[in-house]
């Protein structure tokens, strides 16, 4: 019987997590946005830089492939939060609590909660990945030991911003508030990255401030595994970004667990 | 008027179990050591296949209650069995024989009616797509969503919200034993209320039991097979509707006249002297009879300043007074009428005497 599988539980919740947050409009945004930044902002702002391009450990790739990889990178970002809408959502509108008085518990909750921001963070990183592949494909140089670098990023991310939603979402008390904090700071994780620029080169503040955000990390090693480039550098980033990662994940699972119906 | 209550008639099999479907004894609950008592004791069974209200003030302690039975909160003390089974132990295997219909709306905002049902079958178990398609015909045509059935939850007026979540829990499938119903008609027009009032009956009767609770007295009189009362986390009263009736109305009458002129002042301080002298004379056998309730009272109609409402136990001694009074001051009556209690009346008599037994507790 299906019924009494644990397991059955969660991939029904995560089914139901799916079929009751995507809707049109979420992926409009996740296909619109990046494919604008790619093929507009990509292509506009390769004119102005030239044909020098943008160096890559000891590869030079065009601005549009560097900006795709970034972008694969910002779209696990953007996938993630709906992990912290949902919850949102569900306290709104009265499915948390209806859901704990059907055949599921907190924890089988949480964990679908988990699997699911896991699971949108990857299908919006593959979105990107086959609508960017034409400006990308020159350029990629994957090996079997850089690939995993790529994986790794992709659910560390979704897991990080995922989890950091849920943090919000769990805390905050109006919609207004919700909606200001995420936006203003998913401003700042945006542009205050390295997914639109390289930070080498910037002013000093600048470029420290970059390194305070999770998601550089997650676009350095995203670009690391896509063109090979792995280095020490690289693997710093990805112990810093594991830390935060299951830093966040903790306390978003806490978080979760307190929830009250 | 829900006034044509018909008992329900479940399966004999069903009705005549032995065990209770639900039992709760010496039930506690208390946020925090240093907080009073939210449920400060209870105890009630609940007979399969019967409709069991849950009546009570706001902040009596109904919300908690329901949310121990169905396993959002833990107990302090006391125990739950629900279908022969422990709450806390057995919470899982409960879950699956069970139904809840808040009195808060909760609704997937993203989707429509159609696809909501659909994906709450699946939750609930229906794996057949068929099947659950057929049940979702079912339940559009049975709770009149079919003109909505492709409308997003979030379109839909409160109503029609209201009407989905309670359809949406007969996408159980054949296996919920148990529905815990928790002010379910806030929100719906007259004719939603009735339906839904008699499509739980018609579960009823072929077996399913009903946990209900209502501001509504004439809901409760209409559905219920018993009914408790809770006041400040305690039942002070346990009956069926007529027994309730019976036991705490006690001789009282409702009269009721509607008078051809807009009352004065004067002549309602009148009306006042008549019933507390009748009260007066009729003291001592009040005194020689706790139980039953006296309190008589007169109650100006807000919205038609001709209509007086009196409650007293010696009604036919009181109305010839009145008579008497309207005839004296060249009045005229335009209609009157003298009625047993109605389940309202006997709810607000218990639940103000319990207040006023308590006061003087403080006293």
């Amino acid at each position: 019987m299906h019924d009494y599988i644990v397991g059955y539980n969660i991939i029904l919740l995560v089914y139901r997590n799916i079929v009751a947050a995507i809707d049109k409009m979420f992926l409009i945004w996740q296909i619109a946005f990046p494919v604008v930044y790619i093929f507009v902002a990509g292509y506009a702002y390769s004119a102005l830089i030239g044909d020098q391009g943008i160096t890559i450990g000891s590869l030079t790739v065009t601005y549009v492939s560097f900006l795709t990889a970034g972008m694969i990178g910002f779209n696990v970002m953007n996938g993630s939060t709906i992990a912290g809408a949902i919850i949102w959502n569900d306290k709104r509108n009265g499915m948390f609590q209806q859901i704990l008085v059907m055949p599921f518990n907190k924890i089988q909750y949480v964990i679908a909660n988990l699997i699911t921001l896991i699971l949108i963070g990857l299908g919006s990183a593959a979105v990107i990945m086959i609508i960017g592949f034409p400006t990308i494909f020159h350029d990629i140089n994957v090996t079997l030991w850089s690939i995993p670098y790529t994986i790794y990023a992709l659910v560390a991310g979704s897991i990080f911003f995922g989890s950091f939603t849920i943090i919000l979402s769990t805390r905050m008390k109006s919609s207004e508030g919700y909606n200001v904090i995420s936006n203003g700071l998913f401003l700042f994780f945006a542009f205050v990255s390295s997914a639109f620029y390289p930070a080498e080169g910037l002013p000093q503040p600048l470029s420290a401030a970059f390194y305070v955000n999770p998601l550089t990390y997650i676009v350095d090693i995203t670009r690391a595994g896509i063109f090979a480039q792995i280095s020490t550098f690289t693997n710093i980033e990805v112990v810093i970004l594991g830390l935060l990662s299951s830093a966040v994940f903790l306390i978003a699972t806490r978080s979760m667990i307190r929830m009250e119906a | 008027m829900l006034n044509d209550r018909i008992s329900n008639q479940a399966p004999p099999s069903i009705r005549d179990r032995n065990e209770p479907c639900i039992s709760v004894t010496h039930l506690k609950k208390q946020y925090g050591k240093a907080n009073a008592f939210i449920l400060d004791g209870i105890s009630f069974d609940v007979k399969y296949g019967t409709v069991f209200g849950f009546l009570g003030p706001n902040g009596a302690g109904k919300t908690t209650t329901l949310k121990i039975l169905t396993t959002l909160l833990s107990p302090t003390s006391g125990s739950v069995y629900i279908f022969g089974k422990d709450i806390i132990r057995k919470q899982s295997e409960i879950k699956r024989k069970i139904g809840v219909v808040s009195q808060n709306p909760s609704f997937e905002a993203n989707l429509t009616v159609e696809r909501a049902l659909d994906l709450y079958g699946l939750l609930w178990g229906l794996h057949d797509s068929g099947v659950r398609k057929n049940k979702v015909n079912e339940i559009l045509s049975t709770f009149d969503l079919e003109s909505i059935r492709n409308s997003k939850n979030d379109e839909l007026s409160i109503g029609q919200r209201r009407r989905v979540q309670l359809a949406r829990e007969f996408m159980h499938g054949e296996d919920m034993d148990l529905l815990f119903l928790d002010e379910p008609t806030v929100g719906l027009d007259p004719s939603a209320r009735r339906m839904l009032l008699d499509y739980i009956k018609k579960h009823v009767m072929s077996g399913l039991t009903v946990f209900f609770t209502t501001h509504i007295m004439e809901e409760a009189e209409y559905l219920c097979d018993e009914i408790a009362i809770i006041d400040d986390g305690r039942i002070i009263a346990f009956d069926t509707p007529t027994g309730l009736k019976q036991k705490y109305g006690g001789a009282n009458k409702i009269i009721e006249i509607t008078f051809k002129e807009v009352l004065s002042e004067s002549f309602i301080d009148l009306l006042k002297k008549i019933i507390i002298s009748s009260e007066n004379s009729d003291g001592d056998q009040r005194r020689r009879d706790d139980t039953t309730n006296t309190t008589s009272r007169i109650d100006i109609n807000e919205t038609n300043q001709n209509a007086v409402t009196i409650t007293v136990n010696n009604a036919e001694e009181v109305i010839s007074e009145i008579l008497q009074l309207v005839s004296k001051n060249g009045m005229q009556i335009e209609s009157i009428s003298i009625n047993p209690p109605s389940l309202e009346e006997v709810f607000l008599s218990i639940v103000n005497d319990e207040n006023s037994s308590r006061d003087n507790e403080r006293k």
